[in-house]
């Protein structure tokens, strides 16, 4: 079984690790970095669980190989604050607030990928219409909220 | 691990890619934004013995303008394309079919290129490359090769293992467009999606989801083109339909050939109407 030595930075911490060429980024990043906020559901791409940011650019962690981040930097739901452009360690960031206040998740299973999804959403395009909002949801399944309030959890947080 | 073992190759050009693909012809299989390949590998619907992901070669990135065509290299996003000024400018049809093509996150990596040679039922962008008569270039171990679309993702067509797909190259044909399709859900391929474009000169409409590829309707595009900027009515278009209809009706689990053939009609008169509201990008 073929393994490549990577180097990535997760969650702005450097790592090196041995991996198989065949293993999913998303396994990587639970199993062996420790990233449990991280969360993987359908594992094809359909629900967004498991949405990181990769160099910047927001991606499906199920969909890439471990040794495909080689050299880059990801960032999971621990690097919130982060992706919000606020202070970490005080809190509660303004996303998290807004879908708490709203009841914009229930079980959470759902919730890591839609808000890393969502705080890059919203620093590119900070006062998104409706449409504009159920676009961006479009990639994200939750079982049990019914969107009403993820979109009103949302549409709090727009500038 | 969820794929079966393979063997992996990051190339950093075109030339070493075609080195391996040739090396190991029919058992090596290229990646690129991988949003379709993963989930078969993870499905071990596909178990190829090297996998030649292509993220790192250089330059393929680009859209570029040339004299009479727009070259788009294996690594354009469908992201990158459809927020692309030129594109919309100069190929008409092309955003409006890729703003269907599932979400914005999957767009950020899935390449147009991937997309194409995919080639699955229902997908928005072939019926473009066909519409338009794009061109792919080739390249193997042996050299350089430019063909048209239909041979690559036309009836029975497939890109020849050996090769791999370095450029797809665009007409430049500013023009009026319409894109509408029927999906099961939002996002995800569609049941039938149809295209229709037009200039001065001619009217171009094809629909994908109809057949198991792309069917170009030259019948269609003549009525919709003459009666212009009147939409012809969706009993016209259907008895026009009969005539461009040369593949057999695809059907699948998620719908079957009767329904595809009911809406098809009416997919193909919102997407004219939807071209006939359009200003010209010229
Ligand atoms: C949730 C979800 C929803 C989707 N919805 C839609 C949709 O609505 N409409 C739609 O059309 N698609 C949809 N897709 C598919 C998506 O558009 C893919 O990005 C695209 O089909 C494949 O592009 P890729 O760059 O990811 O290619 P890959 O998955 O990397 O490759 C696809 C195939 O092309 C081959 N290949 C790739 N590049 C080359 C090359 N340069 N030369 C030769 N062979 C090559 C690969 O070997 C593979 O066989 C969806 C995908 C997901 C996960
Ligand atoms: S687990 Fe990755 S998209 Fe569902
Ligand atoms: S909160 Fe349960 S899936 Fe979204």
């Amino acid at each position: 079984m073929q393994c490549l030595d990577i180097r990535v930075i997760v969650d702005g911490k450097a790592l090196t690790a041995t991996v198989p060429v065949r293993l999913l980024l998303s396994d990587f990043l639970r199993e062996q970095a420790g990233c449990g906020g991280l969360h993987v559901a359908c594992g094809h791409g359909v629900c967004g669980a498991c949405t990181v940011v990769l160099d910047d650019v927001p991606v499906r962690a199920c969909l890439l190989l471990a040794v495909q981040a080689d050299g880059a930097a990801v960032q999971t739901i621990a690097s919130l604050p982060q992706l919000e452009g606020c202070e970490p360690e005080r809190g509660l960031t303004p996303l998290q607030q807004s879908f708490r206040r709203y009841h914009a998740l229930q079980c959470g299973y759902c919730t890591p990928g839609l808000l890393v999804a969502t705080a890059k959403f919203l620093a590119g395009c900070p006062s998104p219409d409706r449409a504009r909002i159920l676009e961006h949801l479009n990639g994200h399944l939750c079982r049990c909220s019914g969107y009403a309030n993820i979109i009103a959890a949302i549409e709090a947080v727009r500038a | 691990m969820k794929p079966a073992p393979f063997a992996y190759a990051r190339p950093r050009t075109v030339l070493e890619t075609a080195g391996l693909l040739a090396k190991h012809t029919g058992a090596a299989r290229l990646l690129a934004g991988g949003q379709s390949l993963v989930p078969l590998l993870a499905r071990r619907l596909a178990c190829p013995v090297l996998l030649v992901d292509i993220n790192r070669i250089a330059g393929l990135d680009a859209i570029e303008v040339l004299p009479d065509q727009i070259r788009m290299g294996a690594l354009v996003r469908q992201q990158q394309a459809l927020c692309s000024e030129v594109i919309r400018r100069e190929v008409a049809g092309l955003a409006e079919a890729l703003a269907w093509v599932a979400n914005p996150v999957i767009r950020q990596r899935g390449t147009v290129i991937g997309n194409l040679i995919a080639n699955t039922p229902g997908a928005e962008l072939t019926a473009v490359a066909l519409a338009l008569g794009a061109r792919f270039v080739l390249r193997c171990a042996a050299g350089e090769q430019i063909l048209a679309a239909e041979e690559l993702i036309g009836p029975g067509r497939s890109v020849p293992a050996q090769a791999m797909v370095t450029h797809v190259l665009w007409p430049r044909r500013p023009a009026q467009a319409g894109f509408f399709e029927v999906a099961r859900r939002d996002g995800h391929a569609p049941v039938v999606a149809a295209l229709v474009t037009r200039t001065a000169r001619d009217c171009r409409v094809a629909l994908s989801g109809l057949t198991r590829t792309a069917l170009v309707c030259p019948t269609m595009a003549r009525l919709i083109g003459e009666g212009y900027p009147r939409v012809p009515s969706r009993e016209a278009l259907a008895a026009a339909l009969t005539v461009d209809l040369t593949q057999t009706v695809h059907t699948d689990g998620a719908c079957g050939a009767q329904y595809r053939l009911q809406v098809a009609p009416a997919v193909s008169w919102r997407a004219a109407q939807r071209m006939s509201l359009s200003r010209a990008t010229a």
